[in-house]
């Protein structure tokens, strides 16, 4: 609340906002304060040579009959702009008994502290910034001869928010993101490659260790180095072994989005109807998990004003529990999952991912591809895709490796792997021990909004999935 | 009203110019100030019901600074005059901290303008403003009537309808003298259907048609009937055998395969040394029968504009002509950087000119070809030019359609594909700012079990 004072905010004008958002009898509203300021510099062609800076500052109202949604927003914070946001938005009403507001903050709202800052961007000179972005430059340039182009930027964000709710919950975060990117083109033998690499977390300057930096150039490097040497795979149905960290990239697309509530209460996912069923083989447990510290992915409040938990989704090949904001909760009669997330005042909650990981198994990663006679390793990833109600998802494989007679030969790069979630599901065989969250920068799209998200993955050994190689 | 809050009354034009002048007095030696003000509504119906109403009406200030040559841009939503103040204080103290570049200079003011009248860009339907709550409203009914008369609708498990329309504004001043102001209305109709099958699979299509013009999006109807026929050929789909097939690309999705080019033609990507086809201008990277070409200029086109990111007045320039590369996407900036002529920054309408024949027609005569109608995931590296996509799409074998397909990707390369390419239907998609008819190609590498 102290944040937002500074634009006239008060309780009262809080109070005659909500009460017109409630004005034609809705079930629930809620009003979401955004203030945003960003910073990004970036060094290309040996000059630090482009910036950039964005405010974002807003509010949007929605109101809520039933599982139908009005929404509105403005950008003005002037009592006259955000009532009229709040009768638009109540437009959806048909007209009834105006819900009473409950005294604002008379009800307390999570109060997790999940990324302290200890370097707050705000205290960041552009000096301090620009000699980042060039520090990089030159260890990636030292890091080998064959480096021949080098971008590199950071960005950072700090994100505060204010959600009102009419039983009385008022509940500010400040939430912090910083995002750094290497870009290297090299060169061998009159050959091109090139490739990037990038980490992200909810930390302030102290994010870019020696230990975070390093990896980030080392990264950089050896995703780069290694193309020189990879060709493409033979096309068609082969075993995948998923290396542990950024493969999370599956779950999220064969698993996660089709678990998100608002589909399955649509009656729209693959996975509608399967509650309470095994989806996938004992020791497959699956969860997305809101509260990991300093994550990308995490909150310390869902923008419902709910907590942030650690959900489990499937346990031990059941499924459990799907994503949930309070739409879909009400929808179910269970509790919020904490995961009611938006891209920004702009646009309504809907449910989504926050960091979305497999539990470790029983292998060590060198059993999982010993047990491979033919099949495929994927170690880098770049995007990925999925149908909600087919189940068919798709991931693309940066670099990787064949496997031969249980172990790693020939690299391999640039293929789409496609596949049918359920099908997957049921045919993981094998989960190793060395779950790895990974620290790349991944934003999820749905419904248009993009959300920071993080994903993991430990070694897994999946029987077939179709790798678009080449015959 | 608070001294502190922006006048919306306010004509952009002063807004623009004052926050121009501005930037101008606190330091910056050249400025490029661009005020937006949008409007959008939209609407959702679901299952009989209004799922979801949305309106917004936004308002955001963006400039681009040179100081002494160092260049940054900067966007705020926060237009109180003080915040405002304080936003282009900031802003350029931060770009003095950069480092110095003199190819970021503005265009001659001689080359910038209006490429093509408002008047033949065609971009505004003057009816928007007359468009209320209650026609939004009939016309999602309407919509959700035409999926509730379709036949067979016991296997429907769910089916979403909206309608969406927007106007908007900008205005732009820059140092060099640059004025430009440039309106455009938007209209959308919207389906999206899931359909049962046994097994539990619950296949979803949809149609979607935006345009300048309310008249020229299609009859409700036609949406429906579209989404329900998509549906269709998701259901029982599945893979066939790897190795090599035609491909008739379906002109609604020909932007996935067209756009392999992007990346490698553009400046950026040229100047980081991250281009297959740098150095490549004047030379075949293609077959004779393919051509693409840019043009800005198409009335009511869904990619045209009056003057591209450095207000360079839009003019149309071949992209590949009879197989031959014949320009690049070269900023301002990219064109001084690489010491080339500057064409244009970034993309407009894509036009792939149409062929003579009905796609049934080159359907008939192939023993078996994928037509493929649609991508899931992928991507490709512009500096090999490999590229690989998910595709659904469908089995044609001599004319007639033999089974739906998934789980299946096709791969190629940005040096190959277009040397494979045969042949463009008659049926150019214009719903689009690739205006592509369906394509035909030879031999495409494709990957199912």
């Amino acid at each position: 609340m102290i944040w937002f004072s500074q634009f006239g905010l008060t309780e009262e004008v809080i109070r005659q906002v909500l009460s017109d958002a409630l004005g034609r009898g809705a079930d629930d509203a809620d009003l979401y304060f955004e203030h945003l300021n960003s910073t990004s510099v970036a060094l290309s062609d040996g000059k630090v040579n482009r910036a950039s800076t964005n405010v974002d500052l807003g509010l949007g109202v929605r109101v809520v009959v039933g599982d139908s949604v009005g929404y509105a927003y403005t950008e003005e914070l002037s009592l006259a702009s955000m009532r009229e946001a709040a009768q638009v938005a109540a437009e959806i009403a048909a007209g009834g008994q105006p819900r009473t507001v409950e005294r604002i903050g008379s009800r307390p709202g999570p109060t997790a502290d999940r990324y302290a800052v200890r370097q707050p961007w705000e205290l960041v000179d552009m000096a301090t910034r620009v000699d980042l972005v060039r520090s990089w430059e030159r260890r990636t340039f030292a890091a080998d001869p064959r480096v021949k182009k080098v971008e590199t930027m950071v960005a950072d964000t700090q994100k505060h928010i204010l959600i009102v709710r009419p039983d009385g919950r008022l509940v500010h975060d400040y939430q912090p993101m910083t995002r750094a990117f290497v870009s290297v083109t090299a060169e061998q033998n009159g050959k091109k490659e090139s490739a990037a690499a990038n980490i992200a977390q909810r930390q302030g300057l102290e994010f870019y260790s020696e230990a975070h930096v390093g990896a980030l150039v080392k990264k950089a490097i050896d995703d780069t180095m290694i193309l020189f040497e990879a060709g493409k795979p033979p096309a068609g149905e082969m075993t995948v072994v998923l290396g542990a960290g950024s493969s999370g990239i599956l779950l999220h697309e064969a698993i996660g989005h089709g678990l998100e509530a608002d589909f399955n209460r649509k009656n729209i996912s693959i996975y509608a109807d399967k509650l309470g069923q095994r989806i996938a083989p004992r020791g497959v447990t699956v969860v997305d998990d809101g509260t990991l510290p300093f994550a990308r992915g995490s909150i310390n409040t869902d923008d419902e004003a709910n907590p942030a938990e650690k959900t489990v989704l499937i346990e031990d090949g059941i499924l459990k529990s799907y994503l949930h904001d309070e739409i879909s909760s009400r929808h179910y009669k269970v509790k919020p999952t904490g995961s009611g997330r938006r891209e920004s005042f702009r646009s309504p909650v809907l449910p989504r991912m926050r960091a979305t990981y497999m539990e470790s198994g029983p292998y060590s990663p060198e059993e999982v591809i010993a047990s491979v006679k033919n099949g495929v390793y994927c170690s880098t990833f770049s995007n990925g895709q999925v149908q909600i109600g087919a189940g068919d998802f798709a991931f693309y494989v940066r670099h990787g490796y064949l496997i031969e007679d249980g172990k790693l030969t020939r690299p391999i790069k640039d293929v789409n792997i496609i596949g049918n979630g359920p099908k997957v599901l049921e045919t993981v065989q094998m989960v190793g021990n060395d779950l790895q969250i990974d620290i790349g920068g991944w934003t999820c799209g749905k419904d248009g909004q993009s959300v920071p998200v993080s994903q993991g993955m430990p070694t897994v050994k999946v029987e077939k999935l179709s790798v678009g190689g080449a015959s | 009203m608070n001294a502190d809050q922006h006048d919306n009354s306010r004509p952009l034009l002063d807004v623009a110019t004052q926050a121009h002048d501005l930037a101008r007095s606190l330091g910056a030696d050249e400025v490029s100030c661009s005020v937006s003000r949008s409007t959008e509504v939209s609407l959702q119906r679901r299952a009989g019901k209004l799922e979801q109403a949305q309106r917004a009406t936004s308002l955001g200030l963006s400039v681009s600074l040179l100081v002494g040559d160092r260049f940054s841009s900067h966007a705020t939503s926060d237009m109180r005059p003080t915040a405002l103040r304080a936003f282009l204080e900031r802003a350029v103290d931060a770009t003095r901290a950069l480092e110095p570049e003199v190819e970021r200079r503005q265009a001659d003011a001689a080359l910038c303008g209006r490429g093509t009248s408002e008047a033949v860009l065609d971009q505004v339907d003057s009816t928007w403003g007359a468009l209320d709550a209650r026609q939004r409203g009939a016309l999602a009914e309407e919509l959700e009537a035409a999926v509730d008369a379709l036949p067979q609708r016991h296997r429907l498990v769910s089916a979403t309808v909206g309608v969406g329309d927007s106007s908007s504004e900008s205005v732009r001043v820059m140092t060099n003298g640059f004025v430009g102001e440039h309106r455009g209305t938007g209209f959308g109709m919207s389906v999206e259907m899931t359909l049962e099958e046994p097994g539990g699979r619950r296949p979803e299509s949809y149609s979607y048609y935006g345009a300048n013009h309310r008249a020229d999006v299609p009859v409700p109807t036609h949406l429906a009937m579209e989404a329900w026929a998509r549906a269709e050929q998701r259901l029982a789909s599945g893979p066939i055998a790897s190795g090599r097939y035609p491909m008739l690309l379906e002109n609604h999705a020909a932007g996935r395969i067209l756009g392999v080019l992007g990346g490698p033609i553009s400046g950026g990507e040229i100047h980081q040394g991250r281009s297959c086809l740098a150095g490549r201008k004047g030379e075949a990277i293609g077959n004779s029968k393919f051509s693409l070409y840019d043009d800005p200029t198409i009335p009511r086109g869904l990619g045209s504009r009056p003057w591209d990111g450095d207000a360079l007045r839009a003019r149309p320039m071949p992209i590949v002509e009879a197989g031959v590369l014949q320009n690049f996407y070269l900023s301002l900036y990219y064109g001084r950087k690489l010491g080339m002529e500057p064409t244009t920054g970034g993309r407009s309408n894509w036009v792939v000119p149409r062929g003579s024949r009905s796609r049934a027609t080159i359907l008939a005569g192939i023993p078996k070809c994928i037509v493929v109608t649609g991508f899931l995931g992928g991507n490709g590296n512009g500096l090999t030019g490999d590229f690989s996509y998910g595709i659904q799409g469908v089995l044609y074998e001599g004319g007639v359609a033999t089974a739906n397909l998934s789980e299946m990707n096709l791969s190629g390369n940005v040096l190959e594909i277009f040397h494979q390419f045969a042949e463009a239907a008659d049926d150019t998609y214009v719903y689009s700012s690739v205006r592509s008819p369906s394509l035909l190609f030879d031999g495409v590498q494709f990957s199912g079990v």
